[in-house]
């Protein structure tokens, strides 16, 4: 059975989405203040049930085109890292349950954002809304847990993951390098 | 739009958040949220200092069983430093059972840390009775210095400094362990004193520059035949002319 939020008009669905999305990662942020790891869990699995009864296929998701995607991950994650590998000073990368919930809270973020959000804003409004669009929610997700100086990095590593989104339609790439920046990071 | 000038675009984009995350400490924590800059009484050479760090202090009253009261005390950032985590009866309780004062507070003067890089503030914990029962000491470390091995204890009285462990991170950039006793605390790993901290690695993981410089060579291995190989086939289409199961006419 379809959500109600994804049966609502197709003009709408993107403004509903992006609310509930940023809505379920301000929770998300506050909870992991008390308990990060089951904070992080149910923050990123309530994203990905953002992605409920959605086909794969509009997802980004559909299965193969497995050398792209895996070329994909690299030069996405080679990027997001990048900054940080040349300056980098030794820090342990997450471990244990951390990871697992970066994991999880990196896939929801990425599905909700740029899987479910980025079809309903290029249903509604054409691609280049879906690619900005997307961003400034993303963008607007971080702002209670990053400083503002953090936030055009966010949102210019949106405008990347939603680019790719729509040059290659994939979505697989963004949510893998996504991850391993989060864990190395 | 083409595919050419989508990826066009994405290169921008790249190039603008390398020059965006170029202006911040490291770091793309999403969630888990970037540490405050550490407070340093001696910051290291070519570490920025946000400020003087905190004490801290508590006090642990006497229960009606006689034990003395379980509790944390920690130092005053938004973002403790340290802190010290009691269980119920940590504390010898006082003979006429007044409350038991712990207090934590940066040391200027501490015994020499030798054969030591320490990575942290040092902190001395006193407190107004002996510790009877383990504790748990948690110290922050900064994102802008390679991360300790350990927690190192030195006894206030004097003396050398001793390994006490690492039980594992409670949170990202976190140090903890059990201490048996009080002192002086700092997290430090074996390594000589002195040297940068950009020269210094021996405590610290390598594990991102190994995932961003592996990215970028499959990048250049896989990309270069997997580009090689799409304008062969685009030739060799080109070459037959079109396909008609392709588009769609008839044989």
């Amino acid at each position: 059975m379809r959500p109600a939020l994804v049966r609502t008009a197709p003009a709408l669905r993107p403004f509903g989405l992006a609310a509930a999305a940023i809505g379920i990662e301000f929770a998300r942020v506050l909870a992991m203040r008390r308990m990060p790891v089951p904070g992080a869990l149910a923050g990123g699995g309530a994203l990905l049930l953002l992605a409920a009864g959605t086909p794969a296929s509009r997802l980004g998701l559909e299965p193969g085109r497995l050398g792209p995607r895996l070329l994909g991950t690299c030069a996405l994650a080679a990027v997001l890292l990048l900054p940080a590998a040349v300056r980098w000073t030794g820090q342990p990368p997450l471990t244990g349950w951390f990871a697992v919930a970066a994991v999880v809270v990196a896939a929801g973020e990425e599905i909700a954002f740029r899987g479910v959000l980025f079809a309903a804003l290029e249903d509604a409004l054409g691609p280049a809304a879906a690619v900005a669009g997307s961003a400034l929610a993303w963008t607007a997700a971080h702002a209670m847990a990053h400083p503002a100086a953090f936030l055009p990095a966010v949102l210019a590593a949106g405008l990347l993951l939603g680019l790719w989104r729509l040059a290659v339609r994939d979505l697989a790439a963004p949510i893998a390098a996504h991850a391993l920046a989060d864990l190395a990071l | 739009m083409n595919r050419r000038r989508l990826l066009l675009l994405a290169a921008l984009a790249a190039g603008a958040y390398v020059v965006a995350a170029w202006t911040v400490a490291p770091g793309f924590f999403d969630g888990f949220a970037p540490p405050q800059p550490y407070r340093w009484l001696n910051p290291p050479a070519g570490v920025k200092n946000a400020g003087t760090p905190a004490s801290g202090s508590a006090q642990f009253k006497v229960a009606a069983n006689g034990q003395v009261d379980p509790g944390t005390v920690f130092t005053g950032e938004d973002q403790p430093q340290a802190s010290l985590s009691v269980i119920p009866g940590a504390f010898q309780p006082p003979s006429d059972r007044s409350s038991v004062t712990v207090s934590i507070r940066p040391a200027a003067s501490y015994p020499a840390p030798s054969g030591l890089q320490c990575v942290t503030n040092v902190y001395l914990v006193t407190s107004t009775s002996p510790l009877v029962k383990d504790a748990l000491i948690t110290l922050r470390f900064s994102d802008a210095v390679p991360a300790p091995s350990d927690v190192y204890r030195a006894p206030e009285s004097g003396g050398g400094w001793t390994k006490i462990g690492n039980s594992g991170a409670s949170a990202p950039f976190y140090i903890s362990t059990r201490t048996t006793s009080l002192g002086y605390f700092a997290g430090c790993f074996p390594g000589e004193a002195g040297k940068t901290a950009s020269g210094v690695r021996v405590g610290g993981s390598q594990t991102l520059p190994v995932i961003a410089a592996l990215a970028i060579l499959l990048v250049l291995v896989g990309g270069i035949p997997l580009a090689m190989l799409r304008r062969r086939g685009a030739t060799e289409e080109g070459e037959e002319g079109p396909n008609p199961t392709r588009t769609g006419g008839r044989p």
